[in-house]
């Protein structure tokens, strides 16, 4: 086997692994904190791909158009996030699970109606700036450079999420919330605006994800079923709540169906299901979780 | 007395009667049913389809609908690329509406899935942009009509292409990518049995099934980089096709690997204008632009850019020949009624955007091409179009007869 074949599959698996990371590690931090089970997180991802379009589109002429884009929508999602919180997921709380899934379901279907009544049916192509529209080569082998910016972005979320969840004083608290709402809750610390931080956070970095994915393809109604199940599969493996859960699953999944392209095209998506089940059976809590709380 | 009142009696249901017969005679609406994808993977291309079809039934119904006197109604439903979704709007839209026609679907999977359904309830049965060969080659309904070159026809056009190129190139290895659903597995199925006909030389090294709706080809474009064939066969559509190109561009993949034949409709040669690579050799289903010297394409495409400020693609103009179909079967039948069309239509000469075209009695299928061009700019429009254009007619491209009654009898 080539050498340069695995590292070429390498690569490729990293930038998945990325995406996926930027995809799921909102929706992890959102139920490690909150233990709410953001079914809508895709469909905001989605939502964050097609501001990003609007955006882009308005600033098509300037060569800074798509970065400052992505910026943009992420603000845009985070502000969404925020009315979303506030007007709806903090009714929820001490709700059941049922209750939870079922409005977050909703919000996919009201959310998705939204974005076909805003931008319509038709696919939305962003066109790249000529630095990341061709390829760069590493020891001869090509790499889409566009997903050198994807595995910056996905790395500068992990270091940022680590930092601000073990270094910050606000992210003490956020993590003593995770233990014991009413030990903090004492202290004089109001929880729900903890947890309205913490839902705009998660919901700022599914705009970013969305934003970034954006000129990869075409932005088309649809997406985010398509990455939903992918996303879900992360943090089983990696564990609800774990940032470094989130971060090796990704890597896992990214890898898996990478390589398996390689070995047997046919069973890509079968071989991710089949690690999801296993750690399901053996580990329900994943590789770097801790069992569910009540 | 008596005899006034049995008068006046008589004289009501007399004048009932009339305005019953009347009412019957004038204008019974034709229902018209529409089941396409309007959310999912496939609305990129059933949005012009549907477009288009509301023109045609516009156009139809201003001259007092069919047979001048049944004004159509639409009735349009979303099978959201799913098959059960298909079948239960199929059912909804005959059972509640009392459609007579359904024009769909965008899925191979979908149209198959409620053929039978169309069957059963003896409604005709239209496909204009789903292709699978399936849908007419086994478990013939004598209720559906296809009008789009279906996906052995696609693929015995690309075959002679890339047979001709294979000779020239001395191209020796291939790998195919394709959506991992009915319309991919047909396609590539076909493609690959008909290159061992014509391009015996030529060996299949991998075969890459991308789910449908696939978001990420990079590990893909890298393993079939890997591979370094002579040349990659794809059989991707829609948002997967635009997603690929855009993603294989950025690799350098097409400067490294000929990727002839793959599906580029004029969806794409639109929404990809700026970022298309110019010469890759493509295939597409019914390029207005082949046509224009055909009256009927010409204001077709007149009338669909007056009205959307845009140029009709491949999808837009087989569903605009799917009602012009049913609009000549019904005035060859000089009835709407569905038994009396069906026979009509079997064997039928009919006039389409396309051109003169026929239907095979076998599989009800139309003569129609498939075509082969290299992706260029044109000063007339703005988006590339294809050069070199080479057409195949469906007589050049569909398969024998006889391997039809044969794979007919082996289902059975």
């Amino acid at each position: 086997m080539d050498i340069s074949l695995i590292f070429s599959q390498f690569l490729s698996g990293l930038s998945r692994g990325m995406m996926l990371f930027l995809i799921a590690s909102g929706l992890s931090l959102i139920f490690g904190v909150m233990n709410i089970l953001n079914f809508a997180h895709a469909t905001l991802w989605l939502a964050g791909a097609y501001f990003c379009y609007t955006f882009w589109y308005l600033m098509q002429d300037y060569g800074f158009g798509l970065w400052v884009s992505i910026a943009l929508a992420s603000l845009a999602l985070a502000l969404i996030g925020w009315f979303i919180e506030v007007v709806l997921i903090r009714r929820v709380y001490k709700r059941e699970l049922p209750e939870q899934l079922l409005l977050t379901y909703g919000l996919i279907l009201v959310i998705g109606d939204l974005i076909k009544l805003i931008w319509g049916v038709e696919d939305k192509i962003i066109a790249r700036p000529p630095l990341v529209a061709g390829p760069v080569f590493f020891f001869g082998i090509p790499f889409d450079s566009y997903f050198i910016f994807v595995i910056l972005v996905g790395f500068a979320v992990a270091v940022g999420l680590w930092w601000f969840l073990k270094k910050t004083r606000y992210g003490h608290i956020v993590r003593a919330a995770v233990f014991s709402r009413e030990m903090v809750s004492a202290l004089g610390i109001p929880i729900p605006r903890i947890y309205t931080g913490v839902f705009v956070l998660g919901i700022f970095i599914a705009g970013l994800a969305g934003a970034v994915q954006a000129p990869v393809g075409s932005i088309t109604l649809g997406m985010d079923m398509a990455v939903v199940v992918q996303a879900f599969c992360v943090v089983v493996i990696g564990g609800f709540g774990s940032l470094l859960g989130t971060f090796v699953g990704s890597m896992i999944v990214g890898e898996v169906y990478a390589f398996s392209i390689l070995f047997w095209p046919q069973g890509a998506l079968v071989l991710i299901f089949i690690v999801t089940a296993f750690i399901l059976i053996v580990r329900p809590w994943g590789l770097f979780g801790t069992p569910m709380r009540a | 007395m008596k005899t006034k009142a049995i008068v006046i009696v008589c004289s009501f249901i007399l004048l009932g009667g009339l305005i019953g017969l009347n009412s019957s005679l004038a204008a019974e609406p034709y229902h018209l049913g529409v089941n396409l994808a309007i959310t999912g993977t496939g609305a990129l291309y059933c949005k012009d389809g549907i477009d288009a079809i509301k023109l045609a039934v516009d156009e139809i119904n201003a001259q007092g609908g069919f047979l001048g006197k049944h004004p159509i109604k639409l009735f349009i439903r979303d099978t959201h690329t799913k098959p059960d979704v298909g079948v239960r709007e199929a059912k909804d839209l005959i059972l509640r509406d009392k459609v007579r026609c359904i024009l769909g679907s965008y899925s191979s999977a979908v149209a198959a899935a409620f053929k039978p359904v169309c069957q059963e309830y003896k409604v005709l049965h239209i496909p204009a942009i789903s292709n699978s060969e399936n849908i007419t080659k086994i478990n013939f309904s004598p209720y559906t009509y296809q009008v789009v070159p279906n996906s052995y026809m696609q693929a015995k056009a690309v075959v002679l292409g890339v047979a001709e190129l294979a000779k020239k190139k001395g191209w020796k290895e291939y790998v195919t990518l394709a959506s991992d659903y009915e319309w991919g597995r047909s396609t590539q199925e076909n493609t690959v049995q008909l290159l061992k006909q014509f391009a015996p030389q030529l060996k299949l090294k991998k075969e890459f099934w991308p789910r449908l709706g696939e978001t990420q080809f990079t590990s893909y474009i890298t393993a079939i980089m890997a591979q370094k064939p002579d040349f990659a066969y794809g059989c991707l559509a829609s948002k997967d096709n635009v997603a690929f190109n855009q993603q294989a561009k950025a690799y350098g993949f097409f400067d490294k690997i000929p990727y002839p034949g793959s599906l580029i409709s004029v969806s794409e040669l639109i929404i990809q204008a700026k970022t298309l690579t110019r010469g890759l050799i493509g295939l597409c289903r019914a390029p207005f632009f082949a046509h224009m010297d055909v009256p009927m394409m010409a204001d077709f495409v007149k009338n669909f850019k007056a009205k959307h400020n845009r140029y009709p693609s491949d999808w837009a103009v087989m569903e605009y020949d799917a009602v012009y179909v049913l609009k000549q079967g019904i005035e060859k039948a000089g009835s709407i009624d569905t038994e009396k069309v069906k026979g009509a239509l079997k064997g039928a000469t009919i006039d389409t955007c396309r051109g003169r075209l026929f239907f095979r009695r076998i599989d009800n299928m139309l003569s129609c091409s498939s075509y082969i061009g290299v992706v260029a700019d044109d000063p007339k429009y703005p988006f590339p179009i294809y050069h070199d254009l080479v057409e195949v007619t469906g007589p050049e491209s569909w398969r024998p007869e006889a391997e039809i009654v044969a794979a007919r009898a082996a289902k059975k």
